[in-house]
């Protein structure tokens, strides 16, 4: 009969070829990998892949040792064992399942379902084997009829030991392959390969052999022992407390002698450990319930933590040598729980078993540390230790977290509340009539059902009854929990339908659970009937009533909940994390924060994809496959990419850093789809630029990040250690600072730290000529409408003199150009005493580079025109500001010191720098830069006010088309710092190329002045002074003419070849605009840095303290160097500052 | 039980939903233990998920019958928490005296109840280990609450203004003074208590508070209110419960930001 059954089953898994032939899915798709589902059916490792598969029959042999029973349908039984099945072949496994079908998505065969013994699912539940390689003694190819292809597999089964009976018979059986000939002698070509590679691991075989109960009970060592014949006899290995302590349960009671015994009838006819070849009685055994010594071993076997065992014996002590004396917070948590783990247990009382669990828990917890340590898994771990050796307990800790119960006990317990939602489903469409009162009732299943399945029924049954669980569930999988809980459920049922809230339907269950050894037929007339205890019912129920639920049923309804399930734990996890972020993002509104949330990790999950897809490429492109370099931790295919699938990435490199800032800030997009940063750039301080470039843009449409020094400042500004990244917590106070409540002066603030690089409040020369070009960098997009400049006189002016054409953008290029030229005007000298010869050398080794660029004569000729327009203008300006303030005081002595500086400012050989008052009175001065502090920079950085990708996407290509240059010019500038510029491009502008590209040439110009200047100070020096003369009675005349003039530098700057920053000095008239009141507070705050700072200064000044009425400009001129009018103006402006 | 079950008794008894919520090892379990079978374990068996009891609180007027939610503290059971404290009419957030961090922890979950649990759900800041500082050593009969005023439990004497000044001078255990943690209650609304699980101080106290805390009519209209409104998400779960107990200004705090996420 069997073997017609078998037949049967062979000519079904023939006819039905598209189960071998699905596609392989991809591993972000919900269905899993063939490679995962074989790994599943058979147990085996991650590292494991299906090669090559085949169908055939499974031939065993006619038992050699003769049982002792006479049971006629036993040796039936045993005589039909023939099975006709697949045969598969992996790189150290060869497998065979009488379940051809299980791995594929659509397993109904009811023939495997028979022959499975009802558990039709996952899991080695089938009849076979999966037996390593290494376990393979010889392979040979029977020439029996000329058309069957049969191999003969001998094993090393039972043939490792030292002594050998001489009547040892190898365990031998048989292979037919079915198939072409061709396909037959390609596996035999994969067997043999294998097989050789795999010698190798005898070794690991032999250690992790000696280690099982198993070879003990069979080597006859335990009776001789008992015998008294040879005490020198191996001790038995390591089953667990157990041994020591007594295993849980009255032995007698559970018949373990018996059990044992027909296990040991079964391995030896079957094999044992790494060779057992499952039959039917296999699983009927394991359904009875395991003997106390065997237990750990077949557990270790049927959930196929062996094979990993097998792989590294060694990593278990290897582990905890390694992270000896090591501390960390899951051993923190560890130690809390380890006198509460299974206290009722003997051996948990004693040190040895506290000490177990501590060394498993902790050794897992280092070698999957984004696990850690979970609370329940110190019961679980407890219990297993009761039976296993804790190197058993360790590997098996590792395949229940990694695939028995994915995600339980991981940071978000995602698998634990995705089960619930499954199991909830499950009652509902099982048992509709308790789902609707539990419903009514407002009770909530999860909340009595999750330490079910959260610590395997080990605390909520008693500990014999959870562990028949457990033999099941090692074997079956997970579906094995969700079954048995159905059933106590369903045999509750009538009693369930009474309750009225949480605590009768908790009390309910507790009840019954006590009551499980209890006949569940008391009253009945059939003594059978009267034997049969609850459990044995439950047992029943869950595996009868609910056979149709398979690992199927469970695969389809996680991927049916899932979703849901992770959106409320990320709804609660962005909830507690935003609310977690500390006082600096209450400056931020609800929505900002959730969309600084929401951003920070889109991004640092896209960086992952990319890593990920990344590496499959290189692997690919490597072209072979390989293996995980480390044999536990979390599977390979894995899912990534949310936060409620476990602990998060928490940190941005700058990369990431940048994708965060182009999703925010629209200055931070690309100007040109292809970056235009190339590897040669990688060296350069931050950027880790990777060539990322290509694969991202294939992976989505997101825009392209850009880089730029001033990126990098901001990073290093938010990070608090830029080594390890940038931290939501970052990014949040960071943006804080900047959106909080509208406030100038504390961006001008903010941008001015970015720049200020060693703290000590002040900006040099490079700093300056960098922040003028972060201006542009940022403003180079527009302002969409945060700035608008007033209609002041020169507009109208500009509009008769038919100039109507300079828009916001142009007008704020003359801008920045005059906070260059006002920042070295302003600018005050390094103190010499401080550091002048580091600074020195360093000045002049960025002035050598920038100095060794050839400049033309007409550059000489533009750099003194334009200093005589600066000084004019700026002079001329000042006054109004000054006569506002009649308490206006200038402190000769002061004005002395800065006219003293005025002109070694631009001398490369005397350090200089602003600081912060200074760099706020520039930007103040500037109608234009005022509003870019005040409303432009912080609202470029876009959160939850602007429909942030459209805006972007839109405005960037009509922002491309005009100014078509930034792509190209980008990368001179940021290349300046390498000092890299290309001579050649430094002053010229190309025709065609827009305004814009005529400043930031400007600005590479001022660099390269700023080296020039150095050569030929002395003769600029002169002419400045010279022209400065000539210059001091034309002030006055100066504001009518400035409108005319600014049309007109613009324009020629427009016209291309102006190399120096003249345009800028016609930019529009700041000056005019009226000092604000709040501007003023900071005007006083600031006058007490500046007095402070002349206390330093040449104690002789003082004799010039003489008092100044306003509206004398002059006066104090007439004091100090009188014939220098460039120094005017600095008093004039420093009046004004003071003030 | 619900009212039906207890209708021979003379006194009007209801059930009341309570959780409890805060850090590891703060004492949370203790608190329950101590509260229900007036014991204390050193060796608690530990929460898998939360633990469910129940005991009953004899009011003058009525019998509160709680049934008490305890949940795992460890930070990853975090997320499960919303599955607990749904329809709760009221939770103790605790946090443990001797040290500060677990105060932080608990200021984080009273805004997770206030923004997320029932509308009035009454909640009880508890520091717990008051046996660690100098005051568990003094004279049990003295107690650092400073609650609202509705909170000081009969038979309760009114403590010393100056016991901080105490706390700093002798360097006891104490690393969050009853000041700070009080003024954050009464900012908040909470009721507050610092109590001892292993000595008893207190303990009975925060929950007879409770008990009084509890409006008459989020008791008519009991636990049930949410009923028949169908199986919520875990962690959505919000009652069509109007009811609502003015402690401080959370009332309408509560309505605003309630969907701010």
């Amino acid at each position: 009969m069997m073997q017609w059954t078998s037949f049967v089953q062979k000519a079904q898994s023939l006819i039905d070829p598209a189960n071998f032939t699905l596609p392989t899915l991809a591993s972000s798709d919900h269905n899993p990998s063939k490679a995962s589902l074989f790994r599943q059916q058979f147990r085996l490792p991650d590292s494991q892949n299906p090669l090559q598969e085949i169908t055939a029959e499974l031939i065993l042999p006619i038992p050699h040792t003769s049982t002792s029973h006479g049971d006629a349908t036993r040796n039936l039984d045993r005589a039909g064992n023939r099975y006709a099945g697949r045969l598969h072949l992996s790189e150290r496994f060869i497998c065979f399942s009488t379940q051809p079908t299980s791995f594929t998505p659509s397993s109904s065969l009811a023939a495997s379902t028979h022959w499975a013994g009802q558990t039709n699912g996952t899991g080695p539940s089938g009849n076979g084997f999966t037996i390593p390689l290494c376990c393979i003694r010889r392979v040979e190819r029977l020439n029996s009829l000329s058309h069957v292809f049969s191999l003969a597999l001998t094993t090393w089964n039972g043939a490792l030991g030292k002594q050998q009976n001489p009547d040892f018979v190898p365990q031998r059986f048989t292979i037919q392959l079915a198939g072409s000939r061709q396909a037959c002698e390609r596996f035999c070509d994969g067997l043999k390969k294998g097989l050789r590679e795999c010698m190798k691991e005898i070794e690991n075989l032999r250690v992790v052999v000696n280690d099982c109960y198993s070879e003990y009970l069979l080597s006859g060592a335990k009776t001789k022992a008992q015998n008294g014949e040879t005490p020198d006899a191996r001790q038995p290995p390591d089953a667990g407390l157990g041994m020591m302590f007594r295993y849980p349960g009255d032995a007698r009671k559970l018949r373990d002698r018996s059990k044992m015994r027909l296990w040991g009838e079964y391995f030896r006819e079957n094999g044992r450990n790494a060779t057992l070849i499952r039959q039917p009685t296999f699983h009927k055994l394991i359904r009875v319930g395991l003997p106390n010594r065997l237990r750990g071993e077949v557990w270790e076997a049927t959930s196929g933590s062996f094979y990993l065992r097998l792989r590294n014996p060694k990593l278990y002590t290897d582990t905890l040598s390694k992270f000896s004396g090591q501390e960390s917070l899951a051993i923190d948590e560890i130690e809390k729980d380890l006198n509460r783990s299974l206290p009722e247990y003997a051996g948990f009382q004693s040190e040895e078993g506290i000490g177990r669990l501590r060394r498993v828990l902790t050794a897992y917890s280092w070698i999957n540390a984004e696990i850690g340590y979970c609370q329940a898994m110190n019961i679980v771990v407890a219990a297993l230790l009761i039976y296993m050796s804790e190197a058993q307990a360790f590997f098996l800790l590792s395949v229940l977290c990694d695939r028995l119960l994915p995600g339980y006990y991981s940071t978000t317990m995602y698998g634990t509340l995705l089960d619930q939602k499954v199991f909830e489903s499950l009652v509902e469409k099982t048992m509709p009539v308790l789902w609707e009162h539990l419903t009514k009732s407002d009770v909530q299943l999860s909340v009595v059902s999750l330490p079910w399945f959260l610590s395997l029924y080990i605390n909520s049954m008693p500990l014999v009854f959870a562990f028949r669980v457990l033999d099941v569930f090692f074997l079956e999988g997970p579906k094995v929990l969700f079954q048995v809980g159905l059933a106590i459920l369903r045999i509750n049922g009538e009693e369930l339908l009474d309750i009225q809230d949480d605590g009768s339907f908790i009390s309910v269950l507790k009840s019954y659970f006590s009551r499980l050894d209890e006949s569940a037929h008391p009253r009945s007339e059939n003594p059978k009937l009267r034997a049969i205890t609850r459990f044995q019912e439950l047992m029943v129920v869950a595996f009868k009533e609910f056979s149709q639920i398979t690992h199927q049923t469970i695969t389809e309804q996680r991927d049916k909940h899932k979703d849901a399930v992770l959106e409320n734990i990320e709804s609660f996890a962005k909830r507690t994390s935003i609310r977690n972020l500390g006082p600096d993002s209450k400056k931020l509104s609800m929505d900002d924060l959730g969309v600084i949330y929401d951003r920070y990790y889109e991004v640092l999950y896209d960086r992952q994809q990319r890593d990920k897809l990344l590496e499959e490429e290189r692997r690919r492109q490597e072209k072979k496959r390989v293996e995980r370099t480390s044999i536990l931790g979390p599977p390979v295919d894995r899912e990534i990419g949310r936060v409620g699938l476990g602990p998060s990435p928490t940190h941005m490199d700058y990369d990431a850093f940048r994708d965060f800032l182009a999703a925010t800030a629209k200055w931070a997009i690309a100007d040109s789809p292809s970056p235009s940063r190339k590897d040669s750039t990688a060296e350069q301080g931050y950027n880790s630029f990777r060539g990322w470039g290509k694969t991202s843009s294939l992976l989505n449409n997101k825009p392209e990040p850009t880089d730029h020094e001033f990126m990098q400042r901001l990073f290093r500004k938010w990070a608090t250690d830029p080594n390890e990244g940038i931290s939501l917590q970052n990014v949040v106070n960071g943006l804080a600072r900047l959106r909080g409540p509208r406030d100038i002066m504390n961006n001008i603030q903010y941008f001015f730290d970015l720049y200020d690089d060693n703290g000590d409040g002040m900006v040099d020369r490079e700093g300056i000529l960098r922040m003028s070009e972060a201006l542009l960098f940022l403003s180079r997009r527009g302002f969409e409408g945060t700035i608008t400049p007033t209609q002041s006189v020169e507009d109208i002016r500009a509009h008769e003199h038919d100039q109507d054409k300079l828009s916001v953008e142009e007008r704020f290029l003359g801008s920045v150009s005059s906070f260059i030229r006002r920042c070295f005007e302003y600018a005050d000298p390094s103190h010499p005493e401080s550091k002048a010869a580091e600074q020195q050398k360093e000045t002049d080794d960025a002035a050598d580079k920038l100095g060794s660029f050839s400049i033309g004569d007409d550059d000489e000729e533009d750099l003194i025109d334009v200093d005589d327009d600066s000084k004019s203008t700026s002079s001329a300006a000042t006054e109004k500001p000054a006569k506002q303030d009649p308490e206006n005081k200038p402190n000769p002595q002061h004005n002395r010191a800065m006219s003293q500086a005025a002109n070694p400012a631009l001398d490369p050989n005397n350090p200089l720098h602003i600081t912060l008052p200074t760099f706020r009175m520039v930007i103040l001065a500037d109608e234009l830069l005022e509003q870019f502090f005040d409303a432009f920079f912080p609202q470029s950085f876009r959160l939850s006010d602007h429909g942030l990708h459209v805006l972007a996407s839109s405005s960037l290509s009509s922002n491309l088309t005009t100014f078509s240059n930034i792509g190209t010019a980008k990368p001179q500038l940021s290349a300046v710092s390498g000092a890299s510029v290309a001579g050649a491009s430094g002053g010229i502008v190309p025709p065609g190329k827009g305004l814009r590209g005529v400043l930031d040439n400007i600005v590479s110009d001022g660099i390269r002045m700023a080296a020039e200047v150095k050569k030929r100070m002395d003769e600029a020096q002169r002419e400045l002074e010279r022209s400065a003369l000539n210059r001091d009675e034309d002030e006055e005349e100066d504001d009518d003419e400035y409108d005319t003039r600014t049309g007109a530098a613009t324009a020629s700057a427009m016209a291309g070849g102006i190399s120096s920053w003249g345009a800028g000095v016609y930019g529009a008239d700041p000056e005019r605009r009226s000092v604000r009141d709040t501007d003023r507070d900071l005007l006083e705050g600031a006058e007490a840095e500046v007095i402070s700072m002349r206390g330093k200064d040449d104690p002789s000044l003082l004799l010039d303290d003489h008092p100044t009425s306003p509206n004398s400009n002059p006066a104090p001129n007439t004091h100090n160097s009188p014939t220098r009018s460039s120094d005017q103006h600095n008093v004039i402006s420093k009046v004004e500052f003071d003030s | 039980m619900s009212e039906s079950t207890s209708t021979n008794t003379p006194k009007p008894s209801s059930s009341v939903k309570l959780v409890l919520l805060g850090e590891a090892a703060v004492g949370k379990s203790s608190l329950v233990l101590r509260f229900v079978n007036n014991d204390f374990q050193e060796n608690k068996e530990p929460t898998i998920g939360a633990a469910f009891l129940t005991q009953k609180c004899s009011l003058p007027t009525r019998t509160i019958k709680f049934e008490i939610w305890d949940t795992a503290g460890q930070e990853r059971f975090a997320s499960l928490a919303p599955m607990y404290y749904r329809n709760a009419q009221a939770a103790l957030v605790v946090y443990d005296v001797t040290k500060p961090s677990s105060l932080t922890k608990a200021k984080h979950w009273v805004a997770e109840l206030q923004r997320q649990a029932s509308p009035g759900i009454v909640i009880a800041l508890v520091g717990n280990k008051l046996d660690l500082t100098n005051d568990g050593n003094d004279t049990a009969g003295e107690s650092p609450a400073e609650a609202d005023g509705e909170a000081a439990a009969d038979g309760e004497e009114a403590t010393g203004e100056n016991q901080e000044e105490q706390d700093v001078a002798t360097g006891d255990a104490r690393k969050v003074p009853t000041r700070e943690a009080s003024t954050y209650a009464d900012e908040e609304g909470l009721l507050f208590f610092e109590t001892s699980a292993k000595t008893g101080v207190n303990v009975v106290d925060v929950f007879t508070a409770i008990a009084n805390a509890i409006p008459e009519s989020s008791l008519k209209s009991g636990r049930g209110a949410g009923a028949g409104t169908g199986q919520t998400s875990l962690g959505s779960g919000r009652p069509a419960d109007d009811s609502r107990v003015n402690l401080g200004e959370r009332g309408p705090a509560t309505a605003k930001e309630g969907c701010a996420c």
